[in-house]
Protein backbone atom coordinates (compact mmCIF):
# COMPACT_ATOMS: atom_id res chain seq x y z
CA UNK A 1 0.00 0.00 0.00
CA UNK A 2 1.40 3.19 -1.11
CA UNK A 3 1.21 6.30 1.62
CA UNK A 4 -1.54 8.51 1.84
CA UNK A 5 -0.86 11.48 -0.68
CA UNK A 6 -2.37 14.91 -1.53
CA UNK A 7 -5.52 16.70 0.19
CA UNK A 8 -9.42 15.89 -0.59
CA UNK A 9 -11.73 18.83 0.07
CA UNK A 10 -16.02 18.53 0.41
CA UNK A 11 -18.62 20.42 1.35
CA UNK A 12 -22.07 20.05 0.03
CA UNK A 13 -21.91 24.22 -0.82
CA UNK A 14 -20.00 24.35 -3.82
CA UNK A 15 -18.80 27.82 -2.76
CA UNK A 16 -17.08 26.09 0.39
CA UNK A 17 -15.60 23.87 -1.82
CA UNK A 18 -14.09 25.76 -3.83
CA UNK A 19 -12.59 28.35 -0.93
CA UNK A 20 -10.70 25.05 0.78
CA UNK A 21 -9.56 24.41 -2.68
CA UNK A 22 -8.21 27.80 -3.25
CA UNK A 23 -6.65 27.92 0.30
CA UNK A 24 -5.30 24.27 -0.75
CA UNK A 25 -3.92 25.50 -4.15
CA UNK A 26 -2.48 28.68 -3.20
CA UNK A 27 -0.33 27.82 -0.34
CA UNK A 28 0.26 24.57 -1.72
CA UNK A 29 -0.35 22.20 0.81
CA UNK A 30 -0.60 18.79 -0.83
CA UNK A 31 3.53 19.83 -1.69
CA UNK A 32 2.86 18.72 -5.05
CA UNK A 33 1.10 16.24 -4.09
CA UNK A 34 -2.93 15.80 -5.47
CA UNK A 35 -5.57 18.31 -4.86
CA UNK A 36 -8.84 16.54 -5.39
CA UNK A 37 -12.88 17.28 -4.64
CA UNK A 38 -15.26 14.83 -4.00
CA UNK A 39 -19.32 15.34 -5.08
CA UNK A 40 -21.47 13.39 -3.03
CA UNK A 41 -25.20 13.16 -4.97
CA UNK A 42 -24.84 16.57 -6.57
CA UNK A 43 -26.45 16.51 -9.60
CA UNK A 44 -25.78 20.19 -11.21
CA UNK A 45 -23.53 19.70 -14.15
CA UNK A 46 -21.77 22.40 -13.83
CA UNK A 47 -20.35 21.94 -10.38
CA UNK A 48 -17.11 19.88 -11.72
CA UNK A 49 -16.29 22.74 -14.26
CA UNK A 50 -16.17 24.88 -11.13
CA UNK A 51 -14.34 22.91 -9.13
CA UNK A 52 -11.55 22.30 -11.45
CA UNK A 53 -12.05 26.31 -11.81
CA UNK A 54 -11.12 26.48 -7.84
CA UNK A 55 -8.17 24.23 -8.51
CA UNK A 56 -9.47 20.12 -8.41
CA UNK A 57 -7.16 18.49 -10.06
CA UNK A 58 -9.77 15.40 -10.26
CA UNK A 59 -13.07 15.73 -8.93
CA UNK A 60 -14.25 12.00 -7.36
CA UNK A 61 -18.24 11.94 -7.68
CA UNK A 62 -20.86 9.90 -6.54
CA UNK A 63 -24.20 10.31 -8.46
CA UNK A 64 -27.47 9.30 -7.16
CA UNK A 65 -30.56 9.49 -8.06
CA UNK A 66 -32.69 11.46 -6.88
CA UNK A 67 -30.09 13.21 -4.61
CA UNK A 68 -29.17 12.42 -1.12
CA UNK A 69 -30.43 14.48 1.64
CA UNK A 70 -27.82 16.72 3.21
CA UNK A 71 -27.41 14.56 5.99
CA UNK A 72 -24.62 13.19 7.67
CA UNK A 73 -26.09 9.42 8.19
CA UNK A 74 -25.61 9.58 3.99
CA UNK A 75 -22.99 11.52 3.21
CA UNK A 76 -20.50 10.17 5.56
CA UNK A 77 -20.20 6.64 4.27
CA UNK A 78 -20.12 8.05 1.11
CA UNK A 79 -17.40 9.85 1.75
CA UNK A 80 -15.46 7.38 4.05
CA UNK A 81 -15.43 4.89 0.34
CA UNK A 82 -14.03 7.61 -1.42
CA UNK A 83 -11.37 8.46 1.20
CA UNK A 84 -10.53 4.64 0.94
CA UNK A 85 -9.78 4.92 -2.75
CA UNK A 86 -8.43 8.59 -2.81
CA UNK A 87 -6.25 7.57 0.35
CA UNK A 88 -5.73 11.21 0.77
CA UNK A 89 -3.36 12.69 3.70
CA UNK A 90 -6.20 15.60 4.44
CA UNK A 91 -9.73 15.44 3.97
CA UNK A 92 -10.49 19.15 4.31
CA UNK A 93 -14.87 20.14 5.21
CA UNK A 94 -15.98 23.20 6.21
CA UNK A 95 -16.15 24.04 9.89
CA UNK A 96 -20.14 24.52 9.31
CA UNK A 97 -22.64 22.85 12.11
CA UNK A 98 -23.56 20.00 9.39
CA UNK A 99 -19.48 19.86 8.57
CA UNK A 100 -18.56 19.51 11.88
CA UNK A 101 -21.12 16.76 11.87
CA UNK A 102 -19.83 15.14 9.04
CA UNK A 103 -16.16 15.45 9.76
CA UNK A 104 -16.96 14.03 13.44
CA UNK A 105 -19.00 10.84 11.55
CA UNK A 106 -16.44 10.47 9.06
CA UNK A 107 -13.96 10.25 11.74
CA UNK A 108 -15.57 7.84 13.59
CA UNK A 109 -16.40 5.50 10.85
CA UNK A 110 -12.91 5.60 9.62
CA UNK A 111 -11.02 5.66 13.00
CA UNK A 112 -9.72 8.43 11.86
CA UNK A 113 -7.89 11.99 13.94
CA UNK A 114 -9.72 15.12 13.44
CA UNK A 115 -10.37 18.87 14.34
CA UNK A 116 -12.74 21.44 14.08
CA UNK A 117 -12.83 24.85 13.42
CA UNK A 118 -9.02 25.39 12.34
CA UNK A 119 -8.78 29.26 10.52
CA UNK A 120 -4.43 27.83 9.36
CA UNK A 121 -2.99 25.21 8.51
CA UNK A 122 0.31 24.82 7.41
CA UNK A 123 2.91 22.13 6.64
CA UNK A 124 5.91 21.72 8.73
CA UNK A 125 7.75 18.92 8.23
CA UNK A 126 6.20 15.60 8.69
CA UNK A 127 3.75 17.33 10.42
CA UNK A 128 0.67 19.93 10.33
CA UNK A 129 0.39 23.06 12.47
CA UNK A 130 -2.67 24.25 12.89
CA UNK A 131 -4.11 27.31 14.41
CA UNK A 132 -7.46 27.49 15.87
CA UNK A 133 -10.04 29.28 18.32
CA UNK A 134 -10.06 27.65 22.07
CA UNK A 135 -11.33 28.13 25.18
CA UNK A 136 -14.49 29.52 23.85
CA UNK A 137 -12.99 31.59 21.68
CA UNK A 138 -11.38 33.38 23.92
CA UNK A 139 -7.61 32.44 22.96
CA UNK A 140 -6.55 30.88 19.69
CA UNK A 141 -4.36 27.24 20.09
CA UNK A 142 -1.75 26.23 18.10
CA UNK A 143 -1.53 22.15 17.63
CA UNK A 144 0.40 20.18 15.79
CA UNK A 145 -1.10 16.79 14.06
CA UNK A 146 1.25 13.81 13.03
CA UNK A 147 -1.35 11.46 11.69
CA UNK A 148 -1.33 9.64 8.38
CA UNK A 149 -4.49 10.59 7.60
CA UNK A 150 -6.55 13.30 9.12
CA UNK A 151 -9.87 15.04 8.73
CA UNK A 152 -10.08 18.68 9.24
CA UNK A 153 -13.01 20.81 9.29
CA UNK A 154 -12.06 24.66 8.59
CA UNK A 155 -13.58 27.74 9.65
CA UNK A 156 -15.14 29.38 6.30
CA UNK A 157 -13.99 32.69 5.28
CA UNK A 158 -10.79 31.68 4.85
CA UNK A 159 -8.26 33.73 2.69
CA UNK A 160 -8.39 31.83 -0.52
CA UNK A 161 -7.22 33.62 -3.55
CA UNK A 162 -7.89 32.65 -6.89
CA UNK A 163 -5.40 29.97 -8.62
CA UNK A 164 -4.72 28.54 -11.89
CA UNK A 165 -7.52 26.64 -12.84
CA UNK A 166 -7.01 22.89 -13.21
CA UNK A 167 -8.01 20.75 -16.64
CA UNK A 168 -11.20 19.31 -15.93
CA UNK A 169 -11.09 15.38 -14.80
CA UNK A 170 -14.05 13.85 -13.29
CA UNK A 171 -13.81 10.51 -12.29
CA UNK A 172 -17.10 8.57 -11.25
CA UNK A 173 -16.75 6.41 -8.17
CA UNK A 174 -19.10 3.56 -7.84
CA UNK A 175 -21.28 3.26 -4.85
CA UNK A 176 -24.14 3.88 -3.24
CA UNK A 177 -25.60 6.01 -0.60
CA UNK A 178 -27.10 4.29 2.46
CA UNK A 179 -30.89 5.34 3.45
CA UNK A 180 -31.26 7.97 5.88
CA UNK A 181 -31.41 7.12 9.41
CA UNK A 182 -33.50 9.94 10.46
CA UNK A 183 -36.48 11.22 8.58
CA UNK A 184 -36.64 14.97 8.27
CA UNK A 185 -40.25 16.50 9.34
CA UNK A 186 -39.65 19.92 9.04
CA UNK A 187 -37.02 22.56 7.30
CA UNK A 188 -37.44 26.20 7.58
CA UNK A 189 -35.18 29.13 6.95
CA UNK A 190 -34.61 31.76 10.28
CA UNK A 191 -36.69 34.04 9.78
CA UNK A 192 -33.95 37.00 9.90
CA UNK A 193 -35.09 41.16 10.84
CA UNK A 194 -33.18 41.79 7.86
CA UNK A 195 -30.15 42.92 10.71
CA UNK A 196 -26.86 42.20 9.76
CA UNK A 197 -24.78 43.12 12.87
CA UNK A 198 -21.14 41.87 11.32
CA UNK A 199 -21.72 45.27 9.60
CA UNK A 200 -22.85 47.60 11.90
CA UNK A 201 -20.90 50.87 12.42
CA UNK A 202 -22.31 51.29 15.61
CA UNK A 203 -24.51 49.09 18.10
CA UNK A 204 -25.71 49.26 21.29
CA UNK A 205 -26.26 45.79 23.25
CA UNK A 206 -28.74 44.66 26.02
CA UNK A 207 -28.31 42.00 28.37
CA UNK A 208 -30.20 40.46 31.21
CA UNK A 209 -30.12 44.04 33.00
CA UNK A 210 -32.97 44.69 30.85
CA UNK A 211 -36.40 43.91 33.64
CA UNK A 212 -38.60 43.17 31.15
CA UNK A 213 -39.40 42.42 27.64
CA UNK A 214 -42.02 46.12 27.57
CA UNK A 215 -38.33 47.92 28.01
CA UNK A 216 -36.80 46.71 24.78
CA UNK A 217 -38.31 50.34 22.95
CA UNK A 218 -35.95 52.40 26.19
CA UNK A 219 -32.51 50.37 24.13
CA UNK A 220 -34.22 50.73 20.73
CA UNK A 221 -34.79 54.11 21.40
CA UNK A 222 -30.76 55.15 22.75
CA UNK A 223 -29.64 52.73 18.98
CA UNK A 224 -31.97 55.09 17.33
CA UNK A 225 -30.58 57.88 18.81
CA UNK A 226 -26.98 57.07 18.73
CA UNK A 227 -27.00 55.66 14.94
CA UNK A 228 -26.54 52.26 16.26
CA UNK A 229 -28.19 48.67 15.31
CA UNK A 230 -29.53 46.83 18.41
CA UNK A 231 -27.64 43.45 19.62
CA UNK A 232 -28.43 41.40 22.57
CA UNK A 233 -27.13 38.55 25.00
CA UNK A 234 -27.48 34.84 24.75
CA UNK A 235 -30.33 34.96 27.54
CA UNK A 236 -32.45 37.29 25.62
CA UNK A 237 -32.57 35.78 22.42
CA UNK A 238 -32.04 32.10 23.42
CA UNK A 239 -33.41 31.62 26.55
CA UNK A 240 -36.41 34.54 26.83
CA UNK A 241 -36.94 34.93 23.10
CA UNK A 242 -37.44 38.45 23.47
CA UNK A 243 -34.97 39.04 20.60
CA UNK A 244 -34.59 36.80 17.40
CA UNK A 245 -31.33 34.98 16.86
CA UNK A 246 -29.65 37.52 14.22
CA UNK A 247 -29.38 40.06 17.04
CA UNK A 248 -27.74 37.51 19.27
CA UNK A 249 -23.83 38.54 19.69
CA UNK A 250 -21.65 35.96 21.47
CA UNK A 251 -19.51 33.19 20.70
CA UNK A 252 -22.75 30.95 19.14
CA UNK A 253 -24.14 34.05 18.11
CA UNK A 254 -22.68 36.65 15.92
CA UNK A 255 -19.06 37.76 16.39
CA UNK A 256 -19.40 42.09 15.41
CA UNK A 257 -16.47 44.41 14.93
CA UNK A 258 -18.37 47.92 15.15
CA UNK A 259 -16.61 51.64 15.69
CA UNK A 260 -18.35 51.88 19.18
CA UNK A 261 -20.28 48.87 21.03
CA UNK A 262 -22.47 49.84 23.88
CA UNK A 263 -22.90 46.93 26.50
CA UNK A 264 -26.35 48.07 28.48
CA UNK A 265 -26.94 46.05 31.40
CA UNK A 266 -24.64 42.76 30.42
CA UNK A 267 -22.49 41.19 32.80
CA UNK A 268 -19.85 40.24 30.25
CA UNK A 269 -19.91 36.44 30.11
CA UNK A 270 -16.96 34.86 28.51
CA UNK A 271 -19.14 34.02 25.42
CA UNK A 272 -20.05 37.29 25.41
CA UNK A 273 -17.20 39.04 24.90
CA UNK A 274 -16.15 36.96 22.54
CA UNK A 275 -18.93 38.09 20.05
CA UNK A 276 -17.61 41.66 21.00
CA UNK A 277 -13.78 41.64 20.78
CA UNK A 278 -13.70 43.09 17.36
CA UNK A 279 -14.99 46.61 18.07
CA UNK A 280 -12.99 49.44 18.47
CA UNK A 281 -14.25 51.13 21.30
CA UNK A 282 -16.31 49.77 23.83
CA UNK A 283 -18.85 51.89 26.83
CA UNK A 284 -20.74 49.37 29.29
CA UNK A 285 -23.31 50.60 31.44
CA UNK A 286 -23.85 48.56 34.31
CA UNK A 287 -25.42 48.54 37.82
CA UNK A 288 -22.75 45.98 39.23
CA UNK A 289 -19.49 47.65 39.69
CA UNK A 290 -17.78 44.71 39.91
CA UNK A 291 -19.20 43.26 36.75
CA UNK A 292 -16.79 41.36 34.43
CA UNK A 293 -17.47 43.51 31.39
CA UNK A 294 -15.85 46.66 33.03
CA UNK A 295 -12.71 45.10 32.67
CA UNK A 296 -13.22 44.64 28.49
CA UNK A 297 -14.22 48.27 28.89
CA UNK A 298 -12.85 51.63 27.62
CA UNK A 299 -15.38 53.96 29.54
CA UNK A 300 -17.62 51.90 32.19
CA UNK A 301 -20.22 53.50 33.57
CA UNK A 302 -21.35 51.99 36.62
CA UNK A 303 -25.08 52.70 37.02
CA UNK A 304 -28.90 52.00 36.53
CA UNK A 305 -29.49 51.61 32.80
CA UNK A 306 -33.29 52.77 33.91
CA UNK A 307 -31.92 56.48 35.15
CA UNK A 308 -28.87 56.50 32.46
CA UNK A 309 -30.55 55.80 29.11
CA UNK A 310 -33.42 58.33 29.43
CA UNK A 311 -30.50 60.84 30.45
CA UNK A 312 -28.61 60.54 27.40
CA UNK A 313 -31.72 60.33 25.52
CA UNK A 314 -32.50 64.14 27.08
CA UNK A 315 -28.83 65.23 26.29
CA UNK A 316 -29.16 63.53 22.55
CA UNK A 317 -32.34 65.85 22.40
CA UNK A 318 -34.34 62.07 21.81
CA UNK A 319 -37.23 60.82 23.17
CA UNK A 320 -38.83 57.06 24.38
CA UNK A 321 -40.94 55.67 21.50
CA UNK A 322 -41.57 54.07 18.51
CA UNK A 323 -39.87 55.81 15.05
CA UNK A 324 -41.91 58.09 13.59
CA UNK B 1 -37.09 1.49 22.53
CA UNK B 2 -38.59 0.07 25.80
CA UNK B 3 -40.51 1.70 28.63
CA UNK B 4 -38.00 2.29 30.49
CA UNK B 5 -35.64 4.64 28.75
CA UNK B 6 -32.06 4.57 29.07
CA UNK B 7 -30.08 7.67 28.99
CA UNK B 8 -26.19 7.53 28.57
CA UNK B 9 -24.77 11.42 29.15
CA UNK B 10 -21.13 12.15 28.73
CA UNK B 11 -19.74 14.97 30.91
CA UNK B 12 -16.58 16.58 30.28
CA UNK B 13 -14.50 18.19 33.07
CA UNK B 14 -13.02 20.48 31.51
CA UNK B 15 -11.30 23.85 31.74
CA UNK B 16 -13.03 26.72 33.47
CA UNK B 17 -12.70 29.55 30.68
CA UNK B 18 -13.68 32.22 32.77
CA UNK B 19 -11.02 31.66 35.47
CA UNK B 20 -7.78 31.23 32.99
CA UNK B 21 -5.70 33.72 33.71
CA UNK B 22 -2.89 34.50 30.75
CA UNK B 23 1.07 35.39 31.61
CA UNK B 24 0.90 38.94 31.14
CA UNK B 25 4.46 38.76 29.97
CA UNK B 26 3.90 35.74 27.18
CA UNK B 27 0.25 36.39 26.67
CA UNK B 28 -0.11 32.78 27.07
CA UNK B 29 -1.80 30.10 28.78
CA UNK B 30 -0.97 26.85 31.09
CA UNK B 31 -3.66 24.40 30.69
CA UNK B 32 -2.18 22.04 32.85
CA UNK B 33 -2.42 23.91 36.30
CA UNK B 34 -6.31 26.18 34.65
CA UNK B 35 -9.31 25.45 36.90
CA UNK B 36 -11.44 22.77 35.76
CA UNK B 37 -14.99 22.48 36.21
CA UNK B 38 -18.23 20.66 34.29
CA UNK B 39 -18.14 21.77 30.25
CA UNK B 40 -21.14 24.10 30.66
CA UNK B 41 -23.13 22.41 27.40
CA UNK B 42 -22.74 18.83 29.02
CA UNK B 43 -24.82 20.11 32.46
CA UNK B 44 -27.50 20.81 29.68
CA UNK B 45 -27.43 17.34 28.77
CA UNK B 46 -27.25 15.98 32.47
CA UNK B 47 -30.98 18.25 32.76
CA UNK B 48 -32.51 17.12 29.75
CA UNK B 49 -31.69 13.68 30.46
CA UNK B 50 -32.87 13.97 34.13
CA UNK B 51 -36.06 15.80 32.77
CA UNK B 52 -36.92 13.38 30.66
CA UNK B 53 -36.78 10.34 33.14
CA UNK B 54 -38.67 12.90 35.41
CA UNK B 55 -41.39 13.26 32.61
CA UNK B 56 -41.50 9.72 31.97
CA UNK B 57 -41.69 8.66 36.07
CA UNK B 58 -39.22 5.82 34.86
CA UNK B 59 -35.80 6.00 33.55
CA UNK B 60 -32.51 5.61 34.06
CA UNK B 61 -29.53 8.10 33.30
CA UNK B 62 -26.00 6.79 33.17
CA UNK B 63 -23.24 10.05 33.93
CA UNK B 64 -20.04 9.04 32.01
CA UNK B 65 -16.60 10.78 32.35
CA UNK B 66 -13.54 10.04 30.53
CA UNK B 67 -10.68 12.02 31.88
CA UNK B 68 -8.40 12.23 34.65
CA UNK B 69 -9.45 10.95 38.27
CA UNK B 70 -10.99 14.60 39.25
CA UNK B 71 -13.27 14.64 36.48
CA UNK B 72 -15.13 12.68 39.70
CA UNK B 73 -16.33 16.30 40.54
CA UNK B 74 -18.61 16.65 37.16
CA UNK B 75 -19.98 13.39 37.90
CA UNK B 76 -20.68 14.44 41.59
CA UNK B 77 -22.62 17.17 39.82
CA UNK B 78 -24.41 15.05 37.42
CA UNK B 79 -25.67 12.78 39.94
CA UNK B 80 -26.37 15.77 42.11
CA UNK B 81 -28.31 17.73 38.99
CA UNK B 82 -30.44 13.92 39.40
CA UNK B 83 -28.62 10.99 37.25
CA UNK B 84 -29.12 7.85 38.50
CA UNK B 85 -25.35 6.47 38.19
CA UNK B 86 -21.71 7.80 37.00
CA UNK B 87 -19.33 6.01 35.76
CA UNK B 88 -15.72 6.87 35.10
CA UNK B 89 -13.26 6.00 32.47
CA UNK B 90 -9.45 6.86 33.55
CA UNK B 91 -6.78 5.33 32.82
CA UNK B 92 -2.69 6.03 33.90
CA UNK B 93 -2.07 5.39 30.26
CA UNK B 94 -3.94 8.35 28.97
CA UNK B 95 -3.78 10.89 31.11
CA UNK B 96 -4.93 13.69 28.27
CA UNK B 97 -7.37 11.58 26.10
CA UNK B 98 -8.12 13.97 22.97
CA UNK B 99 -11.35 13.48 21.37
CA UNK B 100 -10.51 10.04 18.95
CA UNK B 101 -10.14 8.66 23.18
CA UNK B 102 -12.77 9.63 24.22
CA UNK B 103 -15.26 9.20 21.36
CA UNK B 104 -13.60 5.51 21.39
CA UNK B 105 -13.91 5.10 25.31
CA UNK B 106 -17.52 6.72 25.24
CA UNK B 107 -18.76 4.25 22.35
CA UNK B 108 -17.21 1.14 24.59
CA UNK B 109 -19.19 2.11 27.71
CA UNK B 110 -22.04 1.95 25.46
CA UNK B 111 -21.13 -1.39 23.97
CA UNK B 112 -20.24 -2.76 27.77
CA UNK B 113 -23.45 -1.45 29.37
CA UNK B 114 -25.50 -2.78 26.40
CA UNK B 115 -26.26 0.27 25.08
CA UNK B 116 -28.97 3.58 25.58
CA UNK B 117 -31.62 3.97 23.65
CA UNK B 118 -30.83 7.88 23.83
CA UNK B 119 -27.21 9.38 24.26
CA UNK B 120 -26.96 12.69 25.15
CA UNK B 121 -23.74 15.43 24.82
CA UNK B 122 -22.73 18.89 24.73
CA UNK B 123 -23.15 20.54 21.29
CA UNK B 124 -18.97 21.16 21.98
CA UNK B 125 -17.04 21.76 24.81
CA UNK B 126 -16.19 25.01 26.83
CA UNK B 127 -13.00 24.42 26.55
CA UNK B 128 -12.05 22.73 23.35
CA UNK B 129 -15.32 23.26 21.46
CA UNK B 130 -14.80 20.65 18.70
CA UNK B 131 -17.84 18.96 18.15
CA UNK B 132 -16.73 16.12 17.35
CA UNK B 133 -17.30 13.54 20.19
CA UNK B 134 -21.21 13.13 19.80
CA UNK B 135 -20.92 12.33 15.65
CA UNK B 136 -17.83 10.23 16.23
CA UNK B 137 -19.70 7.87 19.01
CA UNK B 138 -22.58 7.38 16.35
CA UNK B 139 -20.47 7.24 13.76
CA UNK B 140 -18.83 4.47 15.45
CA UNK B 141 -21.99 2.57 16.61
CA UNK B 142 -23.35 3.29 13.53
CA UNK B 143 -26.25 4.87 15.19
CA UNK B 144 -27.98 8.41 13.76
CA UNK B 145 -26.83 11.48 15.73
CA UNK B 146 -28.78 14.53 16.27
CA UNK B 147 -26.77 17.85 16.71
CA UNK B 148 -27.03 21.27 17.77
CA UNK B 149 -31.00 20.36 19.75
CA UNK B 150 -32.77 22.79 21.11
CA UNK B 151 -36.04 21.08 21.91
CA UNK B 152 -36.28 17.28 22.50
CA UNK B 153 -39.18 14.97 22.68
CA UNK B 154 -39.35 11.46 23.07
CA UNK B 155 -43.04 9.91 21.96
CA UNK B 156 -44.35 5.94 20.75
CA UNK B 157 -40.59 5.41 21.02
CA UNK B 158 -39.50 8.15 18.86
CA UNK B 159 -37.58 10.77 19.25
CA UNK B 160 -38.57 14.01 17.76
CA UNK B 161 -35.74 17.38 17.75
CA UNK B 162 -35.81 20.77 16.57
CA UNK B 163 -32.11 21.46 15.63
CA UNK B 164 -30.77 24.84 15.01
CA UNK B 165 -28.00 25.40 12.16
CA UNK B 166 -26.93 28.73 11.12
CA UNK B 167 -29.42 29.51 8.63
CA UNK B 168 -32.25 26.97 8.91
CA UNK B 169 -33.81 24.97 11.69
CA UNK B 170 -34.72 21.06 11.30
CA UNK B 171 -37.20 19.10 12.96
CA UNK B 172 -36.24 15.51 13.18
CA UNK B 173 -37.23 12.25 14.06
CA UNK B 174 -35.32 8.98 15.04
CA UNK B 175 -35.88 6.00 16.42
CA UNK B 176 -33.55 4.85 19.66
CA UNK B 177 -30.65 4.38 20.03
CA UNK B 178 -29.65 8.11 18.59
CA UNK B 179 -27.48 10.24 19.86
CA UNK B 180 -28.24 14.21 20.58
CA UNK B 181 -25.89 16.33 21.14
CA UNK B 182 -27.71 19.98 22.61
CA UNK B 183 -27.01 23.27 23.09
CA UNK B 184 -27.55 25.89 25.98
CA UNK B 185 -30.70 26.96 24.33
CA UNK B 186 -32.64 23.75 25.51
CA UNK B 187 -33.12 24.40 29.34
CA UNK B 188 -31.35 26.10 32.20
CA UNK B 189 -29.70 23.54 34.30
CA UNK B 190 -31.01 23.17 37.92
CA UNK B 191 -28.68 24.41 40.47
CA UNK B 192 -28.82 21.09 43.00
CA UNK B 193 -29.52 21.83 46.80
CA UNK B 194 -27.61 21.39 49.31
CA UNK B 195 -29.09 18.14 50.04
CA UNK B 196 -28.90 16.91 47.18
CA UNK B 197 -25.10 17.61 46.57
CA UNK B 198 -24.31 16.24 49.77
CA UNK B 199 -25.85 12.84 49.05
CA UNK B 200 -24.37 13.12 45.62
CA UNK B 201 -20.47 13.11 47.62
CA UNK B 202 -21.82 9.68 49.15
CA UNK B 203 -22.72 7.46 46.07
CA UNK B 204 -20.06 5.44 44.07
CA UNK B 205 -18.76 6.34 41.26
CA UNK B 206 -17.65 3.20 39.41
CA UNK B 207 -14.18 3.65 37.80
CA UNK B 208 -13.29 1.64 34.43
CA UNK B 209 -9.69 1.63 32.64
CA UNK B 210 -9.35 1.06 29.26
CA UNK B 211 -8.49 -2.47 29.77
CA UNK B 212 -11.90 -2.92 31.14
CA UNK B 213 -13.29 -1.51 28.10
CA UNK B 214 -11.04 -3.93 25.82
CA UNK B 215 -9.20 -1.20 24.95
CA UNK B 216 -5.35 0.09 24.36
CA UNK B 217 -3.58 3.10 25.75
CA UNK B 218 -1.62 2.63 22.72
CA UNK B 219 -3.56 2.40 20.15
CA UNK B 220 -5.39 5.75 21.38
CA UNK B 221 -2.36 7.88 22.22
CA UNK B 222 -2.53 11.05 20.62
CA UNK B 223 -1.91 12.37 17.29
CA UNK B 224 -3.04 16.01 18.16
CA UNK B 225 -1.06 18.10 20.26
CA UNK B 226 -1.88 21.60 22.11
CA UNK B 227 1.63 23.20 21.66
CA UNK B 228 0.85 26.49 22.81
CA UNK B 229 -2.40 28.73 24.19
CA UNK B 230 -2.13 32.71 23.49
CA UNK B 231 -4.94 35.04 24.43
CA UNK B 232 -4.94 37.91 22.35
CA UNK B 233 -5.56 41.00 24.14
CA UNK B 234 -7.71 43.55 23.41
CA UNK B 235 -6.22 46.56 25.86
CA UNK B 236 -8.94 49.30 26.92
CA UNK B 237 -9.05 51.81 28.53
CA UNK B 238 -10.93 50.78 31.48
CA UNK B 239 -11.85 54.05 32.42
CA UNK B 240 -14.90 54.86 34.59
CA UNK B 241 -17.21 57.59 34.20
CA UNK B 242 -19.37 59.04 36.87
CA UNK B 243 -20.98 62.38 38.11
CA UNK B 244 -23.04 64.28 40.28
CA UNK B 245 -26.73 63.05 38.35
CA UNK B 246 -26.98 60.92 35.36
CA UNK B 247 -27.81 63.76 33.16
CA UNK B 248 -24.07 64.96 34.08
CA UNK B 249 -22.21 61.49 33.53
CA UNK B 250 -24.34 61.64 30.24
CA UNK B 251 -22.67 64.27 29.13
CA UNK B 252 -19.65 63.75 30.01
CA UNK B 253 -20.37 60.18 27.97
CA UNK B 254 -21.18 61.55 24.99
CA UNK B 255 -18.63 64.31 24.34
CA UNK B 256 -15.97 61.52 25.24
CA UNK B 257 -17.42 59.36 22.29
CA UNK B 258 -17.42 62.48 20.01
CA UNK B 259 -13.74 63.44 20.99
CA UNK B 260 -13.07 59.56 19.97
CA UNK B 261 -14.73 60.33 16.54
CA UNK B 262 -17.55 56.89 17.48
CA UNK B 263 -20.18 59.77 17.24
CA UNK B 264 -21.10 62.55 14.71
Amino acid sequence: MTAPQGILCYSEEVDRARELLRYCRARDLAAGGPVAAAILGETSPDTPAHLAEAGAQTVYRMSASPPPLPDPHVLAPALASIIREVQPELVLVSSTKRGRELAGRVAGLLDLVAETGVTDLRREGDRWVLEREALSGNAIAQESLSAPVAVIAMTPGLEAPAVPPAPLAVRDVAGSFPPPLTELRERRKKSGGGVRLEDAERIVTVGRGLRQREDIPLVESLARALGAAVGCTRPLAAEAGWFSDDHWIGLTGHRVKPKLYVAVGVSGAVQHLVGMRGSRLVVAINKDPNAPIFQQADYGVPGDLYQLIPALLKVLGASVGTPS
Amino acid sequence: MGDELRIGVAVKHGIDVGLVKADPSTGTVDLSSAPRKTSDFDKNAVEEAVRIRERRGKGQVTAISVGAPAARESLREALAIGADEAILVSDPALPQPDTRAVARALAAVYRKVGGFDLFLFGEGSTDHFSGLVGPRVAGELGIPSLSHVRRLQVQDGEIEVERDLEEEVEVLRARGPVVVTVGQEINTPRLPTFMANLKASKREIRQWTLTDLGLSGTVLQSHLRTDRVAVPQVPRKRQVLSGSSPEEVAQRLLSVLRSEGVLP
